[in-house]
């Protein structure tokens, strides 16, 4: 399973949590942007994408729907909660502060 | 998973349990729906539809493994899994009657054996004394180690030197059992009493349940107050509310009672001092002058302390031990004399100690034996579940295909496991509440044990979690075996008609190796405990039990304070006694045959005598026709006769041990002794006797001395500290069944005197099982788990190697159609279930030496390395292993090589 770069732990959530932010998204519409945003880097196989949804939706932070989409299907439509709202800010600025402090470390020059 | 965390997935994994079909439905759906989706993107993307799909296929990684791990991910999952392998479990041991049913016996076998015992432990050596704070309670003994008195309780005086001089106790509290006759309303009844010091109560911080205990001015001569057991009250005098300030006759004196001890108030408790039961009442210790006179004489008083809050035991013990020499100081040159001038001594042992120690190597003994029994079947039902993992290689390969992962296929397993533990528990428990009973109404009187034992919530908590730890030592190993079949292996395999991989033979046959190696050490064990046992029943007594009736007749100060007195009844006794019909002869004595009797020391003439270590010897005193009665054999010289009694020449006969002892190669007839008191006149040594020899002590050849009890003086007979001399014992032989003849014998007593308790009617083969009953008891025991070690380990053996037969069943086809004999095929599987069996007798036998060290008190006449035994324990466990090998080894040799080979 090792790919060229396995998700953080976590991150998984954090990214499914921000897409939904903007539209709330079916599963398929998820696996896409992901790829698309990510730019294939981040590659999320469609199996680890559906657990985490539905960890994701009984946490509360996303809500489920069945919607009947544009091409006349019946699909499950997700969308963030206010709880999910919250978490993705906390979320985020875990991560900022992460990467921002692991910036700082690989800046170091040896001296 | 943190407790907050599992509360709130509570409700939800009880939601996904009702909704599962629903979720299950939608899952399903969407799914679908995003593999069509991808689909349609691959077909654009100009791929044909069977690419499409099987692209989509791929990236998704398959919807039934998706569906596994996003119902594992599921908050509440586990409650979900919980239950369905709960239910499935259920169903695999309902599939497998048999399996099921030899598991959870054995299992219940072993669970409810390691429960019942470790009641007995729970109440004996964990749970904490009735009395407040027990853990600093310590009890105090005086010894003189060079005059063989290792551990003596305290004489009087020395009590009083030792309470005033002490530094190290909050207070101490001294205590004598002693029996007493109740009697005025209702039968008169000789019951256990004992004589407390008022600051008995005090230091065990206990207080009375009605009433009050005894006051320090109680505890002066005089006083006659006396405290009730909750028992005695209820049962004698029917809980009578107004009980306080009433009189109740004890000894035929008026007493008056003070107050009633609560409920679980149980003192002295059995253990130090060979006290066996608790006393019903209480009265003042209340020394009298006379016990107080000198050295006191009577080293009976045992001695109970409590630390104070900032005392160490070993602070106790350095000061206890420099208060020896002020002590002995006190004694009057007369008295230290009398001990020699050797030196006194004091130690301090913990109460919990004093009180276990007597079981304690028995009860570890029994609780290791006991939880090898139960590996045992552990082991039994591991190589089972082994077996029974390979024919279920192929159910384990298509749930991993679909998805499940090992941990949760060890999950499930597992779960198997701990239901068959559980199950077996809660037999278990049911065996363990009917089996402690058992266990109790079997131990004799000596084996000295509390008398609540009870399964209460310890016990129940002991019993779960055994069963727990249990499923996770048997179903371990074997879950994770069958957890960790390859896909492809298994394919190979099944194609081949299935032979286990390699590592599931290794597992089974060290499982098989460590019950044999248990069961070596068990079997051992018992056989130790049968050979001293058979010793013990060996051992010739030096006297005949048979048709012996025997009577305790103790006479009461108050009614007969008088030698004349005492003379006169037994004296009478022995006249009707012995023309009764039916009665042989009759004769009174001190104390029974292998009783252990008096210890005094003796002298005789010879100057040199301060060179030679004088050891306490018995001295009984006789009337009657007490050696006829008895069986012991004259060796030389004369029996007493009537004409030997107080003023005509005091006369002794010696025990052979004896003679050889004080004069060795010279004739005992005409020698002079005396029993270690100045005033007491020297005897002439008129015969010799057989030695008796006391099985349980399984001291051969002791030194005793018999003396005519009517030659004794009045002081002595009227003696009322050691009561020796108005206690005799009726001893009465008879024609036939001496237990015919009780109510006759009892009449003649009652027809001299009506209120006259008798006690201990015993024949004397009732006499001698008691003797060895502790023995009987514990060879019983371990010889019963020795045996169902055998039979288990005997059955692992056979289960194992008719596994192997089955699944070899084509190679022995082979070997046969390639010229085998039957015989080479019989020989293959016999040396295999040898070869197991050798190992693991091998280590039983290292183990055994080591471990059998432990029960090496319990054993008599036999080391706890008996060479014969091991020999002999070594034979049988291989025999037996030969016999369980033959049958499947016989089956092997049947094996039609066409059969077997088209089978494939």
């Amino acid at each position: 399973m090792s790919k060229p770069a396995d998700l953080v732990q976590g991150t998984l959530d954090l990214l499914i949590l921000k897409i939904l932010a903007l539209q709330p998204l079916n599963g398929f519409a998820v696996s896409q942007r992901l790829k698309q945003v990510s730019g294939e880097v981040l590659q999320v196989s469609d199996g680890s994408l559906y657990p985490a949804l539905h960890k994701l939706e009984q946490e509360g932070w996303i809500s489920a729907e069945w919607k009947i989409t544009d091409n006349n299907r019946r699909a499950k439509f997700y969308s963030l909660t206010r709880l999910g709202r919250r978490q993705l800010e906390r979320e985020a600025g875990n991560w900022g502060r992460l990467s921002a402090a692991i910036s700082r470390v690989l800046r170091l020059r040896e001296t | 998973m943190p407790l907050y965390r599992w509360f709130r997935s509570l409700p939800l994994g009880l939601r996904s349990l009702f909704r599962r079909e629903v979720d299950d439905r939608e899952l399903d759906d969407e799914l679908h729906y995003h593999l069509d989706l991808k689909i349609e993107e691959n077909i654009a993307k100009g791929m044909t539809p069977q690419q499409a799909r099987r692209d989509a296929k791929v990236e998704l990684g398959g919807v039934e493994q998706v569906k596994e791990q996003v119902r594992g991910a599921r908050t509440g999952a586990w409650l979900g899994t919980l239950l369905q392998d709960i239910r499935f479990g259920l169903r695999m041991l309902r599939k497998n009657p048999g399996f099921t049913a030899v598991a959870v016996l054995t299992l219940a076998l072993g669970i409810g054996a390691n429960t019942a015992i470790f009641s007995v432990v729970d109440a004996v050596l964990l749970r904490p004394l009735p009395f407040s704070n027990p853990s600093r309670l310590v009890m105090v003994w005086e010894a003189f180690p060079k005059l063989n008195h290792p551990k003596l309780s305290f004489s009087p005086p020395d009590f009083v030197s030792l309470e005033r001089a002490q530094q190290s106790f909050e207070g101490i509290g001294g205590y004598r059992e002693e029996f007493v006759d109740i009697s005025g309303q209702g039968q008169p009844e000789q019951v256990t009493a004992a004589r407390v010091s008022a600051s008995l109560f005090p230091v065990l911080g206990v207080g009375p349940a009605v009433g009050h205990v005894f006051a320090a001015e109680d505890d002066t001569p005089g006083n006659r107050v006396v405290l009730l057991s909750y028992g005695l009250w209820r049962s004698r005098y029917a809980g009578d509310s107004h009980i306080v300030g009433r009189t109740i006759d004890i000894d035929r004196q008026p007493y008056m009672v003070v107050g009633v001890m609560p409920k679980t108030f149980a003192f002295p408790l059995p253990g130090p001092d060979g006290i066996t039961t608790p006393a019903v009442l209480w009265i003042p210790m209340a020394f009298e002058p006379s016990e107080l006179h000198d050295w006191g004489r009577l080293y009976a008083t045992s001695v109970i302390a409590r630390l104070k809050p900032d005392v160490t035991l070993e602070q106790a013990r350095s000061e206890v031990a420099s208060l020896a020499a002020p002590i002995f100081a006190n004694y009057s040159a007369g008295a230290a004399g009398r001990f020699h001038n050797v030196r006194l001594e004091l130690s301090v042992n913990p109460l919990r100690d004093e009180i276990s120690g007597p079981v304690r190597t028995l009860l570890l003994v029994l609780m290791a034996a006991v939880s090898m029994l139960l590996l045992i079947i552990c082991a039994n039902v591991a190589t089972l579940l082994i077996s029974r993992g390979a024919s279920r290689q192929k159910e384990i390969a298509i749930r991993t295909a679909l998805g499940a992962t090992q941990s949760r296929l060890l999950r499930q397993m597992l779960t198997e496991s701990l239901l068959l533990a559980l199950a077996g528990g809660a037999l278990g428990f049911a065996l363990a509440v009917w089996g402690k009973d058992l266990l109790l109404s079997l131990v004799p009187e000596d084996v000295l044990l509390p008398h609540q034992v009870s399964i209460d919530g310890r016990v129940t908590a002991f019993i779960v979690a055994v069963s727990c730890l249990t499923a996770i030592f048997f179903g371990l190993a074997p879950a994770y075996q069958a957890s960790k079949v390859s896909l492809e292996g298994h394919l190979r395999e099944s194609s081949r008609g299935g032979t286990p991989g390699r590592a599931s033979h290794r597992l089974q046959d060290l499982l098989v190796i460590l019950e044999f190696a248990l069961a070596l050490v068990l079997v051992v064990a018992s056989g130790l405990l049968i050979r001293s046992f058979t010793k013990l029943l060996a051992t010739d007594p030096g006297f005949r039990p048979d048709h012996v009736l025997t009577l305790s007749l103790p006479l009461p100060v108050e009614a007969y304070p008088k030698a004349v007195q005492i003379r006169e009844f037994y004296q009478q006794v022995f006249d009707r006694v012995s023309v009764l019909p039916g009665v042989k002869d009759a004769g009174l004595a001190s104390d029974l045959p292998i009783e252990l009797g008096n210890l005094v020391r003796i002298d005789d003439e010879d100057p040199n005598q301060a060179s030679r270590p004088s050891p306490g010897v018995p001295e009984t005193w006789a009337m009657g026709d007490y050696f006829q009665v008895t069986g012991i054999a004259l060796i030389e010289g004369r029996w007493f006769t009537p004409e030997d009694r107080l003023g005509t020449q005091p006369v002794a006969i010696v025990s052979q041990s004896m003679a050889r002892y004080f004069w060795p190669g010279q004739d005992a007839i005409g020698k002079q002794i005396r029993w270690g008191q100045p005033d007491s006149p020297w005897q002439t040594v008129v015969g010799v006797v057989g030695d008796v020899n006391d099985p349980a002590y399984g001291q051969p050849g002791k030194s005793h001395v018999y003396s005519p009890y009517l030659q004794l003086s009045d002081q002595w007979v009227q003696e009322n500290v050691y009561g020796t001399w108005r206690a005799l014992h009726l001893i009465v032989r008879t024609q036939s069944d001496p237990g015919a003849l009780t109510s006759a014998v009892v009449a003649q007593i009652h027809s001299l005197d009506p209120d006259f308790a008798v006690a201990s009617i015993r024949t004397m083969t009732q006499v001698m099982d008691s003797t060895v009953a502790g023995p009987k008891f514990n060879t019983f025991l371990l010889g019963v788990l020795g045996g169902m070690a055998l039979l288990l380990a005997s059955i692992g053996i056979y289960g194992v190697l008719a596994h192997v037969v089955a699944r070899q069943t084509h190679e022995f086809g082979i070997r046969m159609a390639l010229g085998a004999e039957r015989r080479d095929v019989l020989v293959l599987v016999l040396s295999k279930g040898l070869r197991l069996a050798a190992w693991g007798t091998l280590g039983g036998v290292a183990c055994a030496l080591v471990l059998t060290r432990l029960m090496s008190d319990m054993l008599y006449g036999v080391s706890s390395t008996d060479p014969a035994t091991f020999i002999g324990v070594v034979i049988v466990l291989l025999t037996v292993a030969l016999l369980a090998c033959y049958i499947p080894a016989r089956r092997a040799t049947r094996v039609d090589p066409m059969v077997a080979l088209r089978h494939e």
